[in-house]
């Protein structure tokens, strides 16, 4: 295989450790020092039980970053068919051996640990389909038969964990991919038609009653069985409460009223934004964003900079993946997107998200590491 | 072979435009983001503010005690105890079956209360906690305590209830309390109060003058904000801006506890009422009914099974015998017979000779004495309360006179004693008669055989023992006394009733006093009630009031004698008094329904009820000033 690499330079470890991308280090490092504080003060100021192993997490998922960072990316691309199918597998897998959690089957046991495999997907897919492109040419992408594979790629994952049932992470798959389909080069035409046709295949079934009122609600509930419409609005308009009432600059640390005194749920996951933005005000959480956006602007930027084409899409797929959860976060703590139950990355308390998050931008690294390399186009060689 | 080319310009190209777009939207949503913190965080940060304080603090109304209710002497009558209590938080208990199995270990829960609680938990929700019991002993309560820490969601809460030290001995005086109904609710529409009559727990005066004092006894409620949770639990109490609950006003009676017991103790086993007043004040010293009812049972809710067996009784637990009991006065009323013979010019010197019987329109009217009295004067007949003495002056005496007379000594009247369902009784004459045979004009006039009736307390004539025992002590005082219960609402003292001299000529009263002397002092009806003390030289009156006139055909079956006949047709027992004779201060009655006879019955009863007072001379002692009571002012918090 290795003939048919371009090996850019070789350089040892010490090298590689100072070709990191050091600032995205240091931004991450950040917003993981974000989660630390509010988790600490979710607690009512104890570093249990969240805050602690938020930050040594942190610490190991950070290793996990830099220990992929300093593999060259060519590797990656290797093993992105190998680790798409070997979670598509998994999660295949999931409704027979998995463990049931709140009603749904998303966990299986490995080796004593808890994994669950629609997080690996998260990944599996980025590099499925970053590798797939990497061997298309440029007037392939648009073209109908090409569509196929990425089309099927990004259908069975996202229904295997669509019927979980998981919503939110099926519709955050689904989004990754077709972003990635989309920067990879389709045709706005072809972008068009698939949008109206989605569009016109929602408003039909809705217009034409296909599914009546209750029939709608039992779906919802059957995808979401935490779902609990009177619960969410409630739930809702005290997470708006807490933050409205955070003003300019906050109530200051450990000061959150509404989130001390418990109006909130799930605080330390989905809602800890609502719990910073209380206590640090608009300040505050404009400067959380601002570090978010940050992340994932350098993040674009190693992509532009990467010389090859799968490091380039699989870098734009990890940021899209970070900035979704991102958005779709913040936005169903302030109402503007349905509560889902997605947690905001590295803020919210949560191993395998935390570990998938700096897995993903552990390819990142090895993107701007590897930069100068080049991966030959294998469809060339065939 | 083709050219490796890796290099596509146009891809790159795409790739670099599509992220740039891709950046671009990303940063847009940013952007939008950060405007929609905009408008929560800074636009309407007013709005949100408001919503937090509302969330968090919640104004609790502090429920103040109640007033207590005390004797002359500052003894308590009704005061306020600790009720100790179990609540259930269903919220912080994982099954509440399995509690309340664990519970049912240390205090019995029945399979009826058990489905109650499970209901109001239904129905108020999993924050809001409910009573699994309450009223518990101290030592299962302190169980329940020792026990906390397997009883998950149990919490142990203490509240006040009203107490009756007394028990059944101040019933009928104090009256009781109980649960908040929504009439009560509905009569304080638009009222501070309102508020705190919804407060879990709260009571109101049922009865007697808990209930015609609610408002005094209330008390004032307190305000306190506190700062809750979402769960509704409190987190703290903002105590500096509390303003704290005012106790109700203390009640001041005239009631003396003790001798309340004992009259209480003398009557035990009868169905009767005694009452002892001070012939110069008027205050009730005595008020006393038996059977009577423990209002400690009302305030705590009261067993559907005691409440049936206090309806149904034959003894009438639930009836205020002294105020509600209404009875021919029988002999007793001979006192206002005699003054009325004196205001139409009787001499008292004027004799009767009784045979033991006199014929009177178209029969015979009989002396309780069968073999007659043999000559008697005034003083004599009232001694030997000779019956055919008086028929002789019913025949000419006008019964506007009489029940002039008997108004004039308290009777047929009712008196401000804050006790409801006080009765009138009925003192007759010709307007009364025409009024209450209003459809029967055959009936109207008045006849005077009847007043041969009434003359002796019979026929229409009916009294309380209340009114009964106003007519001794204005016969003893010659002034109107009126009675009174309530000396002192908090600390204002009430002024004591006017009694001005009665409008007779006191020389009248003279022969009536020595005729009730004579009763008990000289060999009269009641010799046997005579007190030794000659300091306390008690003099009274017997009276027997039929119930049932024993019929020919019962003699035939020989049912002569009363003790023949069944309880409910005995006579009643009756007996008035007072004391000293020579410069009187007590007055007292007694009744005993179904006595059978009042020398008998009830002159014992009274003897040793003015033995007590002769002992103790209450009025002779300094009364407990109201201006000097101390409110307890502490806050009875809810819980």
């Amino acid at each position: 295989m290795s003939s048919l690499i371009l090996p850019g330079p070789r350089r040892g470890v010490r090298e590689r450790l100072a070709q990191l991308h050091w600032p995205l280090i240091i931004l991450l490092t950040m917003i993981a020092g974000v989660g630390v504080i509010t988790l600490y003060s979710v607690a009512e100021g104890n570093w249990r039980p969240w805050s602690l192993r938020h930050g040594l997490r942190y610490l190991v998922a950070l290793s996990v970053l830099i220990a992929i960072g300093m593999v060259a990316i060519r590797h990656w691309m290797a093993l992105s068919y190998p680790i798409y199918f070997a979670a598509l597998l998994a999660l295949a897998a999931t409704p027979f051996i998995g463990e049931i959690n709140m009603g749904a089957r998303r966990w299986i046991e490995l080796g004593g640990m808890q994994f669950q495999p629609s997080e690996a997907m998260k990944i599996g897919l980025v590099m499925a389909l970053a590798r797939y492109y990497h061997g298309l040419r440029a007037e392939q992408v648009s073209h109908i038969l090409y569509l196929i594979p990425p089309a099927l790629m990004i259908g069975a994952p996202v229904g295997l964990v669509f019927i979980q049932p998981d919503l939110g992470t099926a519709l955050l798959l689904a989004a990754t991919g077709i972003i990635i389909v989309f920067v990879a080069g389709l045709s706005w035409r072809i972008g068009m038609i698939g949008v109206a046709g989605a569009v016109a295949a929602g408003y039909s079934a809705y217009r034409f009653e296909f599914l009546k009122g209750y029939q709608i609600e039992r779906i919802l509930t059957f995808l979401n069985p935490d779902r609990d419409p009177l619960g969410q609005g409630y739930h809702l308009l005290q997470s708006k409460i807490a933050l409205g009432s955070g003003g300019l600059d906050g109530k200051g640390f450990m000061n959150g009223t509404q989130s001390q005194l418990k109006f909130l749920p799930e605080m330390q996951t989905d809602f800890i934004f609502t719990i910073f933005g209380e206590e640090f005000g608009f300040v505050g959480a404009v400067g959380l964003l601002i570090l978010y956006l940050a992340v994932i602007l350098t993040g674009l930027s190693i992509a532009m900079s990467a010389k090859s084409h799968f490091a380039r899409l699989a870098v734009i797929g990890v940021v899209a993946t970070f900035a979704l959860y991102v958005l779709i976060n913040t936005g169903m703590v302030m109402g503007l997107a349905p509560v889902v139950g997605v947690p905001l990355p590295l803020v919210s308390y949560g191993g395998t998200v935390m570990l998938t998050i700096m897995a993903g931008f552990g390819l990142v690294m090895s993107a701007h590491v590897h930069r100068d390399h080049d991966v030959l186009r294998s469809s060339d060689l065939l | 072979m083709p050219v490796i080319n890796t290099h596509d310009p146009e891809r790159q190209e795409i790739v670099s435009r599509r992220t740039f777009l891709f950046g671009g939207g990303v940063s847009l949503l940013f952007v939008g983001v950060a405007g929609r913190l905009y408008q929560l965080q800074i636009a309407d940060y007013d709005k949100y503010q408001d919503l937090a304080q509302d969330n968090q603090f919640n104004r609790r109304v502090l429920t103040p005690l109640r007033g207590e209710i005390i004797d002359r002497f500052g003894n308590a009558l009704a005061s306020n105890r600790k009720n100790f209590r179990i609540l259930l938080i269903p919220e912080q208990s994982r099954d509440i079956n399995a509690t309340l199995d664990k519970i049912s270990k240390y205090i019995p829960v029945s399979d009826e209360k058990r489905a109650r609680i499970i209901r109001e938990i239904r129905r108020r929700g999993a924050f809001t906690p409910v009573e699994i019991k309450n009223n518990l002993s101290w030592p299962d309560f302190s169980r329940v305590n020792f026990e906390l820490p397997h009883l998950a969601g149990v919490l142990p809460d203490v509240g006040e209830t009203r107490d009756y030290p007394l028990g059944e001995a101040s019933a009928f005086v104090i009256g009781y309390v109980g649960a908040v109904t929504d009439k009560d609710l509905a009569a304080q529409e638009g009222n501070d109060d309102r508020t705190l009559l919804r407060q879990p727990g709260f009571k109101v005066g049922r009865d007697g003058l808990e209930r015609t004092y609610e408002k005094e006894l209330r008390g004032q409620a307190g305000k306190m904000n506190v700062k809750i949770n979402a769960h509704g639990r409190v987190i703290e109490e903002l105590t500096d801006e509390a303003t704290p609950p005012v106790q109700g006003k203390t009640l001041t009676l005239t009631i003396d506890a003790e001798l309340q017991q004992v009259a209480m103790k003398e009557l035990e086993g009868e169905s009767a009422a005694a009452i002892v007043m001070d012939t110069v004040t008027g205050d009730i010293l005595v008020m006393a009914s038996t059977p009577a009812f423990n209002p400690n049972d009302f305030n705590v809710g009261i067993d559907a099974g005691l409440w049936k067996s206090l309806t149904e009784s034959p003894y009438k637990p639930l009836l205020n015998k002294p105020l509600s009991g209404v009875y021919p006065p029988g002999s007793t009323f001979k006192v206002v017979s005699a003054i009325a013979a004196q205001v139409t010019g009787v001499k008292t010197s004027q004799t009767a000779h009784c045979t033991g019987k006199i014929w009177y329109g178209n029969r015979y009217f009989h002396c309780w004495k069968r073999g007659g009295h043999g000559t008697l004067d005034m003083k004599g007949a009232i001694k030997h309360s000779c019956d055919v003495y008086f028929y002789e002056i019913a025949k000419k005496l006008e019964i506007d006179v009489l029940a002039d007379a008997a108004r004039k000594f308290g009777l047929g009247q009712t008196y401000e004693l804050g006790v409801p369902g006080q009765k009138k009784g009925i003192i007759p004459d010709r307007e009364w008669k025409r009024q209450y045979f209003a459809g029967q004009p055959e009936n109207q006039p008045w006849f005077q055989g009847e007043t041969l009736s009434v003359i002796i307390g019979q026929g229409y004539v009916t009294s309380t023992p209340l009114q009964l025992c106003v007519m001794a002590a204005r016969i003893a005082s010659g002034r109107a006394v009126r009675p009174r219960l309530v000396r002192a609402v908090g600390d204002l003292v009430l002024p004591e009733p006017s009694a001005p001299l009665i409008d007779v000529d006191h020389d009248y009263l003279k022969v009536v006093r020595a005729g009730m002397n004579a009763v008990t002092n000289e060999y009269g009806t009641a010799s046997r009630s005579r007190l030794e003390d000659p300091n306390w030289q008690l003099a009274g009156k017997t009276g027997t009031s039929q119930v049932y006139r024993i019929t020919t055909e019962d003699r035939a079956k020989g049912l002569a004698k009363p003790e023949d006949l069944p309880w409910e047709r005995r006579d009643h027992a009756l007996f008035v008094c007072y004391m000293p004779y020579e410069n009187p201060r007590y007055a007292c009655s007694v009744v005993i329904e179904h006595g059978i006879g009042g020398a008998r019955a009830a002159g014992p009863k009274a003897r040793e009820i003015m033995r007590a007072v002769a002992a103790k001379n209450p009025a002779a002692r300094t009364a407990v000033d109201p201006r000097s009571l101390v409110q307890r002012a502490t806050a009875k918090r809810e819980g």
